[in-house]
């Protein structure tokens, strides 16, 4: 019950809020409205994944937007190209994944402090993206969305989908040595290094997963519709380490769950139909988020105030 | 007789040009504790590195059971059977022990499932082995310091290790854990497991050790049965001369009551019910095994973790502290043990280290006055006799007596009228060691309360005008300066009446 | 750093990052005033090296100058502050707000302004100091809480423009031959380089950057030190925000977005350590110059002009100068560490 108190807690502010608009505004638990936020969300949720990873490993990713807009222009040109799905797909995923790697070189072979890395590829990436795009938006052919499927059908293909890796990622982190080694080093690396695991190479293979996520969720975002849009993941470091931090991964590492991190991305995805039912124009999103972000880190340091004394 | 389980030959190792070992030989014959007894400083934990594989030696053999070993790795020596028990043990908070113990025993290999039942079987079986009652399922962080030990014997004896190192096992336990604890080191005997046992404490080299090492300046000056040596031998082979005679005399008779404390306690660390006082003019010794509650003690009196209960009283006035800022104004300063990261800031020049606590005085209207601040430092390079090239030279590169001097000078600057000193000489060499006493004593002479932490206990004998002994957060006795070490000893164990 | 009391080998490492940045600026503008063409308000082609367009790099400079010099003081305690550019787009908000919509003259708006970025730099300095929480995510956290609070105000849509001429002559005008907002900048750095290089708060700074809690046991209040410097970067950032709007003549919600991270850049460019303890003053102005002259040359290239992408090549190659920054910072070290484990002995394997 301790361990998991802070998971629970998340999950107990989720339950409020879905009982407040249960009351407030019953219109929001309508299936086709939810299904639509669940599949905008399933990408987000496939981020956030490795999102949780690199911050139980004590780093951070802050160029997971600029990365996954790279990846959706990228994959949206090679699609256009003609290339089919399936390569389309793993072409998206490889680019993701070299973009991590480059991050992970920088942190864990040269050692640099992951914001600034992280910073710099941010606004690489996206001046990069718009100095050869322009802006320009990238037209899908036909067979793409939804993967041919129908849109109902791709939907719950998609929210299953990302379900179902944050329940690889849920058992991996728990019962794959590798994902105990990810604690291992968050939690102490020079204990790491003696226990014979190579912190180096733990942050590196992080970095990289948390690029072929990128890259997959790139992917699961442009099927959903028949344009990319070259802006799609300005943003996006921001909501996901927003659901991991109030989903109670500690930002000094070693500590957290994605489970806590899911509950967390649902409670910051009600946010924004919360405010539309309850009338409050959307522009306040963005505060509001910053605001549970802060809330979240304030109880946990309040927490540890308490724990020391 | 079989080989011996380990066997250094003529190790020599320096560092920057300073030998750490010069030479030495040393064995380690199945079922046997060898003690390794030295100063600090000696070479001892350089040893150690050099068994461990953390450290190449420059020069000499290392055979495993028997084997010629080149180019030892850490982790070639786990594999060959070393295990090595720090003072601090390197575990993870975050985790659970099961989970620790696993890490350590279970190969490095990323793509293999966890089994966590079998985890918690094997962390219960082996804490069983040495008696411990910790649950598998604790998170580290949430275990005392001598319960992190135990974790870390019980990840030796999984590993099957043949050589166990443990470095001053017990210097934070308590009587019962160290009880369990001896019982424990001599099962491993039993069962053939060579121990290498560094320790201070030389009632406990007596009773557990059979063989002994002395180290001294890195050279190792014999080995011994313990049958044929006696303490006062001992002592002799790690000093190397008459020990009282290097301590300066008291020459002053104390004057008025500087510091009292009444009743002292805080809920933040073990302190409780801490009461006595010290005068002008006075070296005040504080004796006590580590984790007493001697720094903490000295922690609140400086305002970092603040009293909560009792009335600390400095020059009759009774005073509140909530900070260092607050201690520093009324005229304490602190000396702390761990100098490379609260004495001094290594990065920065002795000048900025020497003027950082006097701000205020010598930088009026907080403008940085660099003559200033060069002459206030070459006035106590000369004074203390601190050995750098300069005002300019980095705190980091002096050598740990100068860098305590760095220390001191920075305090003394305060005019302090209640100056802490604690383990003033720990890691210091022999040389800077007695111009730190002579530094205090001509403290005292000029009539500064002295408040001295000290776990060399010939030190705080030779150097103490009255010896208070905390033991379990709290004054156990007083006794004046000249007191018995056996008396001092046995107070600070609880063996005393 | 340029003081008397500084070990020489360090002196002259930072003298030589300082140097070799000093060159590396001049190369820069050799090159733009070489390749560099541009076209002047009469449709007249002139050079880089116009006394018109060096006004118009120091111009575009103040804005992420200043919240670079607010952030030096940070970096050097080992801090970090994300939240700069929102504060910036807030304290704009705000302004415009005071004045058009509550009526206040300029004077009271503008100080109105301040205090709000004085009460952003509280909310930063508050839950570092108080709750010891990392800055890394209470000012990402705000980050986000300022702009958001930005765009909520105006509702994403209200720009506040009409400002009487009194006003814009900060942004738009010249004062004794020099941009008005120069002097402002030129102040900031004098003041934020005395505070820095010549008093026991710029000590204090670099001790806590160097080691926090051997600054405790120093007696130094770090607590106070540290709250200081994030209310500064607050204020500034106000001042800031007060410069970009009178330049563009309309306060948005958008404004300074992303500045945070050209002001990072300069700061670690100019060879401020991102780990603490190491930088200075004049290093953050040597950087603030070489990434405006970079961003400034790059628009009159004729290559970049036909691309149209100045500022997207700009912020490319700034985010690629701070990795080679970064890089170049480590990498000495970094090599002679494996130098000195190859030299002793074999390396010790990874497992």
């Amino acid at each position: 019950m301790n361990r998991y108190f802070r998971e629970l807690s998340v999950a107990g502010a989720l339950g409020l809020l879905l009982a407040l608009l249960a009351v407030v505004a019953p219109a929001f638990y309508q299936p086709q409205p939810l299904l639509s936020l669940a599949t905008r969300e399933a990408p987000t949720l496939v981020v956030a994944c490795g999102m949780a990873l690199v911050i139980i490993c004590r780093q951070i990713d802050i160029s997971v937007g600029s990365q996954f807009s790279v990846c959706s222009v990228g994959a949206g040109l090679l699609a256009a190209h003609g290339w089919p799905a399936g390569l389309v797909l793993l072409a998206s995923v490889s680019i993701g994944a070299l973009l991590g790697a480059f991050n992970g070189v920088l942190i864990a072979g040269l050692r640099l402090p992951s914001i600034v890395v992280t910073l710099a590829t941010l606004v690489s990436l996206r001046q990069g993206l718009n100095l050869v795009r322009q802006g320009e938006f990238v037209n899908l052919p036909d067979g793409l969305q939804w993967f041919g499927l129908s849109q109902t059908d791709g939907q719950w293909t998609l929210v299953a989908f990302a379900l179902g890796l944050l329940l690889v990622f849920a058992v991996a982190l728990r019962y794959l040595s590798a994902g105990r080694f990810v604690y291992a080093v968050g939690t102490d690396t020079e204990a790491a290094r003696l226990a014979g695991i190579n912190p180096q190479r733990v942050t590196f293979a992080v970095f990289v997963l948390m690029g072929a996520l990128t890259g997959l969720a790139a992917m699961m975002n442009i099927i959903q519709s028949p344009q990319v849009q070259p802006l799609s993941g300005n943003g996006l470091e921001l909501k996901v380490i927003a659901a991991v931090v109030v989903g109670g991964v500690a930002i000094s590492g070693g500590r957290g769950s994605v489970w806590g991190m899911f509950a967390g991305l649902l409670l910051l995805a009600c946010v924004s139909p919360t405010l539309t039912h309850l009338h409050i124009e959307a522009y306040w999103e963005k505060a509001i988020q910053g605001a549970i972000i802060l809330l979240a880190v304030v109880a946990d340091g309040l927490r540890s105030r308490k724990e020391n004394r | 007789m079989s080989a011996p389980l380990l066997e250094l030959r003529r190790i020599t190792k320096s560092y920057a040009g300073v030998h750490a070992l010069r030479g030495v030989d040393f064995d380690l014959q199945p079922g046997e504790v060898h003690a390794l007894l030295g100063e600090n400083g000696a070479g001892k934990s350089t040893l150690i590195r050099v068994v461990t594989g953390a450290h190449q030696p420059d020069r000499g053999s290392i055979a495993i059971e028997g084997k010629r070993v080149t180019n030892l790795t850490p982790s070639a020596a786990q594999q060959l059977g070393v295990a090595c028990i720090y003072q601090q043990p390197a575990l993870f908070p975050d985790l659970t022990v099961a989970e620790n113990i696993a890490l350590r025993l279970e190969p490095s290999t990323g793509l293999r499932l966890v089994h966590w039942s079998a985890r918690r079987e094997r962390a219960r079986n082996l804490l069983a082995r040495i008696g411990a009652s910790i649950s598998p399922e604790t998170e580290v962080r949430a275990l005392s310091m001598p319960e992190q030990q135990l974790v870390e014997i019980a990840c030796a004896l999984g590993a099957g290790a043949r050589i166990v190192i443990m470095d001053e096992p017990t210097a934070s336990l308590t009587q019962k854990e160290q009880h369990l604890l001896f019982a424990v080191v001599r099962d491993l005997r039993a069962s053939g497991v060579g121990v290498i046992y560094i320790s201070h404490r030389l009632d406990e080299i007596f009773t557990l050790a059979d063989r002994v090492t002395v180290l001294r300046d890195g050279e190792s000056v014999g080995t011994s049965l313990v049958g044929d040596i006696n303490e006062a031998g001992l002592i002799r082979m790690m000093v190397g001369r008459e020990v009282t005679q290097i301590y300066p005399p008291a020459e002053t008779e104390p004057g008025e009551v500087v510091l009292a404390l009444k009743g002292i306690g805080s809920s933040a660390c073990p302190v409780h019910d801490v009461t006595f006082d010290v005068r002008a003019g006075e070296v005040f010794g504080l004796a006590g095994l580590v984790g007493a509650g001697r720094t903490e003690l000295a922690r609140i009196l400086f305002g970092l973790t603040p009293a909560d209960r009792g009335e600390i009283l400095l020059n009759g006035r009774p005073v509140i502290l909530h900070s260092p800022q607050e201690a520093v104004a009324h005229g304490i300063a602190y000396v702390p043990e761990d100098r490379r990261r609260h004495g001094v800031v290594l990065e920065m020049p002795i000048a900025q280290n020497m003027s950082m606590a006097v701000h205020r005085r010598i930088f009026p209207g907080t403008w940085l006055r660099f003559g200033t601040e060069r002459r206030h430092a070459l006035d106590f390079i000369r004074d203390l006799a601190v050995k750098a090239y300069g005002p300019d030279a980095p705190g980091g590169s002096l050598s740990g007596g100068n860098q305590q001097k760095v220390s001191l000078a920075r305090w003394l600057a305060t005019k302090p009228k209640l100056l802490i000193l604690d383990e003033p000489t720990q890691g210091v060499d022999v040389g800077a060691k007695s111009e730190i006493h002579k530094i205090v004593r001509r403290l005292a002479k000029q009539g500064l309360a002295v408040l001295l932490i000290s776990s060399d206990l010939p030190e705080v004998l030779g150097m103490s005008d009255r010896i208070g002994i905390m033991r379990g957060g709290t004054i156990a006795a007083v006794l004046p300066g000249k007191a018995d070490a056996q008396e001092v000893m046995a107070l600070a164990l609880g063996t005393a009446k | 750093m340029r003081t008397a009391s500084t070990n020489s080998a360090w002196k002259s490492a930072v003298f030589s990052h300082e140097g070799i940045l000093f060159l590396v600026l001049v190369a820069e503008w050799v090159f733009f005033y070489h390749f560099g063409t541009t076209v002047n308000r009469h449709d007249v082609v002139v050079g880089f090296g116009t006394i018109d367009r060096q006004f118009d790099i120091l111009r575009h400079s103040c804005e992420i100058g200043l919240l670079a010099l607010a952030l030096t003081p940070i970096i050097l305690t080992a801090g970090i502050d994300l939240s700069v550019g929102s504060l910036l787009g807030l304290c704009a908000i705000l302004f415009g707000m005071l004045w058009h919509d509550a009526g206040l003259s300029i004077p009271v708006a503008a100080a109105g302004a301040l205090v709000v970025g004085a009460l952003g730099g509280g909310l930063n300095a508050l839950l570092i100091t108080w709750l010891r929480l990392p800055p890394l995510i209470v000012t990402l956290g705000t980050y986000s809480l300022f702009r958001g609070l930005a765009e909520a105000i105006t509702r994403g849509a209200v720009t506040y423009t009409d400002f009487p001429a009194s006003f814009l002559f900060l942004g738009q005008e010249r004062w004794y031959g020099l941009p008005t907002q120069a002097w402002i900048f030129l102040a900031v750095a004098a003041l934020v380089g005395l505070l820095v290089h010549r008093t026991t708060y710029g000590r204090s700074f670099r001790a806590i950057g160097f080691s926090p809690e051997g600054a405790r046991y120093a007696g130094l209040p770090v607590g106070r030190r540290l709250a200081l410097v994030y209310l500064i970067a607050g204020v500034v950032s106000a001042l800031a925000a007060l410069i970009y709007t009178s330049r563009l003549g309309q306060a948005k919600a958008d404004a300074g977005t992303g500045y945070e991270l050209f002001a990072i850049t300069a700061v670690v460019l100019g060879g401020t350590s991102i780990f603490g303890g190491v930088g200075s003053v004049t290093g953050t102005l040597l950087g603030v110059a070489a990434i405006a002259v970079l961003k400034n040359g790059l628009a009159c290239l004729p290559v970049v002009m036909r691309m149209n992408g100045a500022e997207e090549l700009s912020g490319m190659l700034t985010g690629a100068l701070l990795l080679l920054a970064l890089t170049g910072s480590v990498l000495p070290k970094y090599l002679s560490n494996w130098r000195a484990s190859h030299h002793s002995a074999r390396p010790q394997t990874p497992t």
